[in-house]
């Protein structure tokens, strides 16, 4: 598979000279010497200075010093990009985060400055939070479907939820030292988060009535419908974006900055750097999938769980217990399939004991892990036969949770 | 619906996987004319670059505080802040100081009386009365 080169990428990023109404970042040399791509060839039979070098250099000459259009800062909706290499709170971010240096701070200045700062889609985030957006849900999807296989698609959407949803990505906005602006503009530092803050009280006035009725809010409409949490789209959040609102919520515009400054590293720097910065800070967080689980009926899905796979119906047996005329007995139940124990709970009564059995089987059923697993985004874009390249072993795919 | 999900976040685990220093900013004011700067200004001049150059992911900023005396403000990732007063200090002392609010976590001075403090369930697991050999009286 032919590569796309990662600089042409990144060069896009940059504002065009044909937005002559705001002023373009004037500092086009040293982009080109920061995206130097990697992958470029020793011997190159292409020229090395591509088309939109030379089209920068004359965006230089006639933005050069000698004629300087002096603008104010205040004017501006969002700090200049050229600010952005004197901020010192950009480069201690990046360093920070131990992002490479081949993101340059002007992208990295970008990703800072949210749809309700500045709506110049040229200068705001929107863009890479939508490319962002999209890769933290493959790489979350992927790896939650190739190591829990069995995961029932609820499940699947909360655990989605709990390391990619808006409010993880809020909190590890906050967890990376994020402050933002009082109030957006251009004098602002770049380094702060720019957004129109949403002010007490603003949001609470009643919307038009929503047409999602409650008989379509099934799994399966939430699966075609909804967002990839398998939920609709808040209220708030819609309204905001439809501009119905003077602002955005901090949620919005801090989980925003996250999707766009994984954007951002992914075209700057490329697939690889961008899954060892998801692994880093958005995989090694710690959720216990075994809590996500809310049972109604789990002695009913047991059954039906053991009938389709073919085994013995369960049975639940007392193993032991303590003190059962006393105030606080103890009860020991396990669920047996023939001889073979499936799960087993303890409770203060009979019929407790029994359902926390069950629901220990169906967790242990349904968390089932595979010992070697191959997500498809490590052999992407790696030649088979080489020896560094990962082969592609097809993974367990399981006949779905059940259905009563 | 015979299944239902609970919501939760993901809990951070700082240093498993990436770490963040939990310290972001470092401020130092000093007073040019008060002579318990004296040893500020030496480290302002002589070991600070280092140090800025050492520490990449801390923002430092230097500002006058004049007729007062010199301080180190560490400015943390959890909100708070920690101020060290260097009055009189030499270079080396302030030097450690800055050491000390740089590897600072932020959080109140407390006493750690688990060796150990972790998410995951225990291996071992909880020790129960139903299992296992039985006693009899």
């Amino acid at each position: 598979m032919k590569r796309l080169r990662i600089e042409r990428w990144g060069s896009q990023l940059h504002p065009q000279s044909t937005f002559s109404s705001r002023p373009r970042c004037i500092c086009p040399s040293l982009q080109s010497r920061v995206l130097q791509p990697h992958n470029r060839r020793a011997q190159s039979t292409a020229p090395q200075i591509p088309a939109e070098a030379t089209e920068f250099s004359d965006v230089l000459t006639q933005t050069s010093p000698e004629e300087p259009k002096m603008i104010p800062l205040e004017t501006l909706p969002s700090p200049h990009p050229h600010v952005a290499l004197r901020s010192a709170k950009l480069s201690a971010l990046r360093s920070r985060l131990s992002l490479p240096p081949r993101l340059p701070l002007q992208s990295l200045a970008r990703t800072l400055v949210h749809e309700s700062a500045d709506s110049d889609p040229n200068f705001n985030n929107t863009s890479l939070s939508i490319l962002g957006s999209n890769i933290l849900g493959y790489y979350t999807t992927e790896h939650l479907i190739a190591n829990y296989p069995r995961l029932p698609t609820s499940v699947l959407f909360a655990a989605q939820y709990a390391y990619v949803g808006p409010k993880a990505l809020t909190t590890i906005a906050h967890e990376w030292g994020i402050e933002s602006a009082a109030e957006p503009g251009g004098e602002v530092d770049p380094g702060l988060l720019q957004f129109k803050r949403l002010r007490a009280g603003e949001w609470a006035t009643p919307s038009q009535p929503s047409f999602r009725n409650k008989w379509n809010q099934s799994l399966t409409g939430k699966i075609v419908h909804g967002d990839e949490f398998g939920s609709y789209k808040s209220d708030l959040s819609e309204r905001s974006r439809n501009r119905e609102l003077p602002g955005v919520p901090l949620e919005d515009a801090a989980s925003t900055f996250v999707r766009a400054l994984v954007g951002a590293t992914y075209l700057h720097c490329g697939p690889q750097t961008t899954k060892r910065f998801y692994a880093n800070h958005f995989l090694s967080r710690h959720l216990d999938m075994s809590t996500l689980f809310d049972f109604r009926t789990p002695t009913r899905d047991l059954s039906r769980l053991c009938a389709r796979e073919g085994f013995e119906a369960p049975i639940a047996r007392l193993i032991s217990e303590t003190g059962r005329k006393s105030r606080h007995p103890v009860f020991v139940v396990g669920v047996f399939s023939g001889k073979d124990k499936l799960g087993e709970g303890a409770g203060s009564s009979l019929n407790e004991a029994r359902v926390r059995a069950a629901a220990a089987a169906l967790k242990s059923w349904y968390l089932y892990r595979p010992v070697e697993v191959t997500v498809p985004s490590s052999v992407e874009g790696v030649d088979p036969n080489s020896p560094e390249g990962a082969k592609w072993i097809p993974n367990h795919i399981d006949c779905g949770e059940v259905i009563v | 619906m015979p299944l239902a999900a609970l919501k939760t976040v993901a809990k951070a685990r700082n240093g498993v996987g990436a770490f963040i220093l939990q310290c972001k900013r470092l401020d130092f004011h000093y007073c040019d004319w008060a002579g318990s700067s004296r040893g500020m200004k030496a480290f302002l001049k002589s070991t600070l670059p280092r140090f800025a150059k050492e520490n990449p992911q801390i923002e430092i900023t230097v500002s006058p505080r004049p007729n007062k005396h010199p301080i180190i403000k560490g400015h943390y990732i959890n909100g708070r802040e920690k101020v060290v007063c260097v009055r009189n200090m030499t270079n080396e002392l302030i030097k450690e100081k800055a050491d000390l609010l740089k590897s600072a976590s932020g959080e109140k001075l407390k006493r750690v009386n688990k060796p150990v403090e972790s998410l995951n369930e225990s291996v071992r697991g909880i020790w129960s009365p139903f299992h296992g050999g039985k006693y009899k009286i």
